[in-house]
């Protein structure tokens, strides 16, 4: 079905996309939450555990 | 599964389980034609079918919910752990959570942060411990009747554990449909896909197909096909639920609600395979006080387990677990603590403004 060489791109795509998932969602999350939350809460208060 | 897919995109109705027409893709005016006398048959089929007012089943991934919602085995620990949660929006909900967790015989000490956002039709939940493995969920709801699903699950060391799991959900008027693939692979098409039906047949009874399609190796697959029953009593006070496997496996689940505050479950797995036969059962109740909720459990390899969830307070629970094996001569005792904290007012989290008891 397929060429060995897009085999491999694609084996690629998925590892570097596996890698931004995993680098990359909770970042993603919070940003979502951060902009669209109402009211706008402060950065320190979603980042540490006691404030 | 392959009617859920039929059912997403095309003008067939909603309320049919089995389109057998080859109409589902007929956008032409020539293919519309032919598939005429069959979408006509369908709709009458449908017509008929909605006649009978049944109810919707609920999912199947939903069949045991009750009974696993008054056992207490997806809620026990043992260490002490403490969940440092934080709401800082309510519409749309968003938060954010650090648990500890220390002291358990199983598994080390650990620290974990999980993040939820979550709209009307969008769930995002994210959540990465101290050895950097992320677990991820999104749940799109496309419309009150199609809600598809992606979950993650990647580690950071050994490539082999990962896990994708996409899953699609049809929820019809009487039945519902899904559609799961676990790893699958664009490349070689390997993978675990899995599809299941749930059908309403009376006002009480509903009848299921799980399929499961295996396909660890490019050549090597295999199909199983485990079949549900659901028996809902006529005020929903009670639910019996049956799932036989090929392979010899029973599992038996009865749930009853015994008042508003009283539930009780049993749950049965039956194994009788050539090489190995063995049948546990388990019995819980679950108890729910204005300020508390205790769960009991006993089952018939020994185990003899509780479950207290105490809360002081709006914002504040103390859980107590406790587990003693009677045959391996064990024991595992659990104590946490649970703190929500807000960044709110009471007034913006919706709470009226009087009434609210104070916090400590």
């Amino acid at each position: 079905m397929w060429s060995d060489e897009n085999k491999e791109r694609i084996s690629k795509a998925i590892d570097v996309g596996r890698t931004i998932v995993h680098y990359g969602w909770i970042p993603f999350i919070i940003y979502v939450g951060y902009t669209r939350s109402n009211p706008q809460p402060s950065l320190i208060k979603l980042i540490s555990p006691l404030a | 599964m392959a009617a859920a897919l039929n059912e997403k995109g095309t003008a067939v109705p909603p309320t049919l389980v089995t389109p057998p027409s080859p109409s589902s893709s007929a956008s032409s005016s020539i293919l519309s034609t032919v598939a005429s006398p069959f979408t006509s048959l369908a709709t009458r089929f449908g017509n008929w079918k909605a006649g009978f007012n049944l109810p919707n089943p609920g999912s199947v991934e939903n069949l045991q919910r009750e009974v696993k919602q008054t056992h207490l085995t997806n809620f026990i620990f043992d260490g002490a752990r403490a969940d440092l949660t934080k709401g800082l929006s309510v519409d749309p909900a968003f938060q954010v959570t650090h648990s500890f967790s220390f002291g358990a015989q199983s598994a080390p000490s650990s620290y974990h942060f999980s993040a939820v956002y979550a709209n009307a039709n969008l769930l995002l939940q994210g959540g990465v411990g101290d050895d950097g493995n992320l677990n991820g969920r999104l749940n799109r709801q496309w419309s009150s009747n199609n809600l598809t699903k992606v979950q993650a699950s990647l580690t950071s060391s050994a490539q082999a554990q990962n896990m994708i799991i996409l899953e699609h959900d049809y929820t019809g008027s009487d039945y519902s449909i899904n559609f799961k693939a676990m790893n699958p692979s664009p490349i070689n098409g390997t993978g675990i896909y899995i599809g299941n039906a749930l059908q309403s047949v009376t006002k009480n009874l509903a009848l299921g197909l799980e399929t499961l399609y295996q396909k660890p190796t490019p050549d090597m697959d295999e199909f199983t096909t485990s079949y549900l029953l659901k028996y809902t009593g006529d005020r929903k006070d009670w639910i019996a639920t049956a799932q036989l496997q090929p392979a010899g496996i029973l599992q038996a689940t009865y749930w009853q609600k015994l008042s508003d505050k009283v539930e009780v479950a049993a749950d049965l797995q039956l194994i009788a395979a050539p090489q190995r036969r063995e049948a546990i059962t388990t019995l819980g109740a679950k108890y729910d006080f204005r300020m508390a909720t205790f769960r009991a459990q006993v089952d018939s390899t020994g185990k003899v387990s509780a479950l207290l969830e105490q809360k002081y307070g709006p914002s504040f629970a103390f859980l107590f677990a406790g587990e003693i094996d009677h045959l391996k001569n064990a024991a595992k005792v659990g104590v946490g603590v649970m703190i929500e904290s807000s960044s709110l007012t009471p007034e913006e989290m919706g709470y009226p403004p009087q009434g609210y008891p104070p916090q400590a």
